[in-house]
């Protein structure tokens, strides 16, 4: 089979699956390269599965809001495979007055865009949701926010782009993208070798090492991230759930399990010792952290955890970016972990760039040479 | 160990099979039917199979189910069993309440 | 955070035999077992043990568990029940549940040793109730005395299959019949040859098409199939039962060291996916070490031994012991394990088509393949010989790693000698005293005392015999042969128990002289 493409996508997780079913749709060919065995086995499999708009940097909410109003209500028909897409609002709570003055900081920015989030009491965050405690006194409420199965969503872009021709690999690791007469066109492994008129680079914390081979640099670290699942339970809410305080984040998914992520403070410096393990403490923080605000949830059961590294970028919104000085290339990294929830658009916004020459959104304030010193 | 697996390789197309209905994962109550389809769907690793249609996801974790889901898999694809790699094992080992996972002792 | 020198996960066979070592050696041992009893499966295995002499043969399962917690308690070792370990994390350490919390724990050296689950096999109807492992019917009966069911199929012939098989009649259950796809019986001879002559058929080449009922099971169909696994049709034969055990293999529970990040193998040969380890059971990460059938399945002797040598292999990792006290100490032990592993069911004959024993003797293809011998092939073996007055009769045909049944005889009537796969020989020039201490230390129960010269036309038959109620002296029955067909009237003579038996009781019928090498059970 030909090793050459219109597009080659470095990275097979939601963005560059999302990116490689858009190319397809509109008649590019594509070859997607994962590292991994499996596909999706970065962020993508490894997160609260939020599409939210709330809580969000003004530079990356038009692309939230974007895919919240065209994209996601469709995607599972489009995908012809059900996402889990739910659409019931995302709370944010507080329980302290710090928590409260928090949110109320969150909720004037996204105001301020535009966007249709409140600030409500904690009576009114019951109404919505009664299984809260009493400690709630306060809430952000995003009725448009939501959540879907990150798992699903990754391999429905896979299966329809596979399905459309795209050409995916896994267990091909990229180790050089190579510029050929000023422009980036070979992409290297270690046995082979593939070449596309434009490549795209979606390889999470990798895309660092891989930006380095044509002299590109993205200033990102990576942090653990750890998910955990509950044994199903009978339908009790859908809100996306969050908390001032950083908590936990999760939502209850359509098989009626729990998905709650969280962090146990010490994820700058964790130990890679190479594999995703779990860590000792994290779950069973993330445990405090839901009971404090769901008591009536501290009998069911846990089944399982999860880890995964996600690339953290050093002002916490991703680089989405043509790289004038290296044409060929579109970077599409460094999500800091937001990137689930606006994968639908980025996938659309990298095909135009692809074939359109640019992005029907302003992507400006996501450039790749936005980093500069602080004096 | 990484091994280059292109998806877009030969395997044919999805043929029903009489016993397709038999409950394989008897936790997430997943069929012999689903996991084949799920194969030609293009999910050609045990991972890819769990995250697809949550095989050896429910209380027993895989360990009744794990051999099962590898013989069919790897019957559908053409391959030995013993190239297709396990999932991964994740903690806890056994269901365990919240509040009980949220009480350490150090 | 509470740190000890070895911590050990699992209480079973294996991994008390390492906490033992660890400890013996003066190491801090602490040992977790998610059960509320200790010893894994050896509290359900009530049948003698097969092996050597100096390790636990011709003993009962839960006979050598008790042994091994006596053994564990003196050795300092701390044993917590109902303790279950969820994780096992960088730097070894852990977290286990213990009552209402998650305690962490760390070890300088850690020995997983979290044995087996059993393995299931699908046909239609496999999950309906009534489908059980028959590790979990051997639970049952043995350890919560509950009886699976009344009508019994069993799905296996291994030695699982077989024991288990047998344990269900003493319970007091109907095995109908034992099927296996494969086209010969998997397990030892002489267990098969247990269940034969109790009368139950066995049907080889042969698999489950599907278990009946709407809300459990009632019955089940059985079919042939060809040398291809393919159902032949119009072989189908229906049983009325209540109950399908299966024992089909048993898979490690290496979940652990696969979380732990351990280089791990796919190894059919050890039952599944097992970590890659060194002869001392050490795993690609330093101080993590396994044990017992969670680094392949085996059987508990095996595991034992394989304990102690992960036990004393901590020990000098650790320091507590120099190289050279690991070496004498790993090579004896070694040597025990080999010899374990020796004869036609150890690994290097797995798959392979034996027509003849290590001495040259032919491989009874009856045994094979319905589970007895035949009149005419018993006489081939070097157990079996034609004496005055009362001998021994050893139909023990296959190689196979146990030497009880030498040491029994005070009179040397039987020989094995130091290769312990080699089949008895009974001297035909000793003079048996009719004890019976050999008919009660076989674990395979293949040990007859036959007098042929007991009354004028009468043969006397002692058997061994491990069902209750125990028939009584006097009484009238039948005897039945190898095959379980009941060939003629018999009357009990006499009935021996004693401690030195262990609960082999040994029964001594009479039957008419010719029937003397054929009368192998007693209804």
């Amino acid at each position: 089979m030909k090793n050459c493409a219109d597009v080659i996508i470095v990275g097979s997780g939601v963005i560059g699956n999302a990116a490689a079913y858009y190319l397809a749709k509109r008649g590019a060919s594509v070859i997607v390269l994962e590292k991994s065995d499996n596909i999706g086995d970065g962020g993508s499999s490894r997160n609260g599965g939020g599409v939210r708009q709330s809580g969000r940097d003004k530079r990356e909410l038009p692309l939230a809001m974007f895919g919240i109003k065209n994209l996601w209500p469709t995607l599972s028909e489009e995908l012809e495979m059900d996402v889990e897409y739910y659409q019931d609002g995302n709370l944010r709570l507080g329980k302290t007055a710090a928590h409260i003055q928090t949110l109320t900081g969150l909720t004037n920015n996204a105001t301020d865009c535009g966007l249709d989030v409140s600030m409500i009491s904690g009576d009114d965050a019951r109404q919505i949701c009664p299984y809260l405690s009493e400690e709630v006194t306060g809430a952000s409420w995003c009725p448009t926010d939501g959540h879907a199965n990150p798992l699903l969503t990754t391999l429905a872009y896979y299966r329809k782009a596979r399905q459309l021709g795209v050409r995916f690999i896994t267990g091909e690791e990229v180790v050089e993208i190579r510029k050929i007469k000023g422009k980036a066109r070979q992409v290297l492994t270690p046995n082979n070798s593939y070449e596309g008129e434009t490549i795209i680079l979606a390889a999470g914390y990798d895309s660092r090492k891989i930006a380095s081979t044509f002299g590109i640099d993205i200033p990102m670290t990576q942090a653990l991230l750890e998910v955990l699942v509950t044994e199903a339970q009978p339908p009790m809410f859908y809100q996306m759930l969050g908390t001032a305080a950083a908590d936990f984040y999760g939502h209850q998914s359509t098989h009626g399990s729990f998905v709650f992520g969280g962090s146990s403070g010490l994820e700058d410096v964790n130990k890679d010792n190479g594999t995703p393990t779990s860590t000792s403490l994290t779950a069973s923080c993330i445990c405090r952290g839901i009971m404090k605000y769901f008591p009536i949830l501290e009998d069911i059961k846990i089944v399982r955890s999860w880890a995964g590294w996600m690339d953290v970028c050093v002002d916490h919104v991703p680089v989405l970016s043509f790289v004038e000085e290296v044409p060929g290339i579109i970077l599409a990294s460094a999500f800091s972990g937001h990137g689930f929830g606006i994968s639908p658009a980025v996938g659309t916004l990298l095909s135009e760039m692809v074939i359109d020459g640019q992005p029907s959104l302003d992507l400006s304030a996501l450039r790749y040479d936005r980093f500069k010193a602080k004096i | 160990m990484s091994k280059i697996n292109d998806r877009s390789r030969e395997i044919g197309e999805y043929i029903a099979q009489p016993d397709d209905d038999l409950i394989i994962c008897r936790c997430e109550e997943i069929t012999k039917g689903e996991i084949r389809k799920a194969v030609y769907d293009g999910m050609f690793t045990i991972t890819e199979i769990r995250r697809y249609l949550r095989t050896g996801m429910g209380l027993c974790q895989g360990q009744t189910c794990a051999k099962l889901v590898k013989g069919i898999v790897a019957r559908e694809l053409g391959v030995s069993p013993l190239s297709i790699e396990a999932a991964m094992s994740r903690a806890p080992m056994r269901p365990i309440e919240m509040k009980v996972l949220g009480n350490e002792i150090s | 955070m509470k740190r000890y020198d070895v911590i050990v996960v699992g209480a079973g066979p294996a991994g008390l035999s390492a906490a033992i070592e660890a400890g013996k050696k003066g190491l801090r041992v602490i040992v977790f077992d998610e059960n509320a009893k200790p010893g894994g499966q050896l509290f359900k295995q009530i049948h003698k043990f097969f092996g050597s002499i100096e390790h636990k043969a011709k003993i009962r399962g839960f006979k050598i568990g008790e042994d091994l917690l006596k053994e564990a308690s003196a050795a300092g070792v701390e044993v917590v029940l109902n303790a279950i370990v969820i994780g096992l994390f960088l730097d070894k350490e852990i977290t286990v549940q213990i009552n209402d919390a998650v305690v962490h724990y760390k070890g300088d050296a850690i020995i997983v040793a979290t044995g087996a689950s059993e393995n299931m096999i699908t046909f239609n109807g496999w999950t309906l109730p009534g489908v059980i492992g028959a590790g979990a019917a051997q639970t049952m009966m043995n350890l919560h005395r509950v009886k699976p069911g009344k009508k019994i199929l069993m799905l296996g012939t291994g030695n699982v299959g077989l024991v288990v098989s047998f344990q269900l009649m003493q319970a007091g259950c109907e095995v109908v019949a034992l099927v296996d796809a494969a086209p010969k019986i998997g397990g030892y001879g002489v267990h098969a040859a247990k269940v034969a002559r109790c009368g139950v058929p066995f049907y080889l080449s042969h698999t489950i098409i599907k278990a009946e009922g709407d809300d459990c099971v009632t019955g089940v169909t059985i079919g042939a199939v060809d040398n291809k696994w393919q159902l032949i049709p119009g072989t189908e034969k229906h049983f009325d039962i209540d109950t399908i055990c299966l024992a089909v293999g048993l898979s490690p529970m290496s979940q652990l060291l696969k979380m732990a990040g351990c280089e791990m193998e796919d190894n059919p040969a050890k039952g599944g996916l097992v970590p890659t380890c060194d002869q001392y059971g050490e795993t690609s990460i330093d101080g993590i070490f396994v044990s017992g059938d969670v680094s392949g399945i085996e059987e508990a002797s095996s595991a034992m031994i394989g304990g102690r040598i992960s036990g004393v292999a901590a020990a000098y990792r650790l320091g507590f012991i120099d190289y050279e006290e690991l070496e004498l100490k790993s090579e004896a032990l070694k040597k025990a394990l080999l010899s374990l592993r020796q004869g036609m069911f150890g690994p290097e004959n797995k798959g392979k088509e034996l027509t003849k024993t290590e001495e040259g003797y032919a491989i009874s293809a009856n045994l094979l393949t319905k589970g007895y011998l035949t009149n005419e092939e018993v006489m081939n073996y070097p157990g079996v010989k034609t004496m005055k007055g009362i001998h021994p009769i050893i139909e023990c045909s296959q190689n196979i790693p146990c030497n009880p049944c030498q040491d029994a005889c005070k009179k040397k009537c039987i020989t094995i000698g130091d290769n312990i796969t080699a089949l008895p020989v009974v001297d035909e020039a000793s003079q048996c005293s009719g004890c019976g201490m050999c008919v009660a230390s076989c674990s395979g129960q293949s040990i007859f005392l036959l007098n042929e010269d007991y009354e004028e036309g009468y043969a006397s038959v002692t058997l061994p015999y491990e069902f209750s109620p125990l028939p009584q002296k006097g009484m009238m029955g039948f005897a039945l042969d190898r095959s379980g067909k009941a060939i003629c009237e018999a009357e009990v003579v006499d009935v021996k128990s004693a401690p030195a038996f262990d609960h082999s009781n040994l029964l001594t019928i009479k039957v008419p002289k010719e029937m003397g090498m054929n009368a192998r059970f007693f209804k």
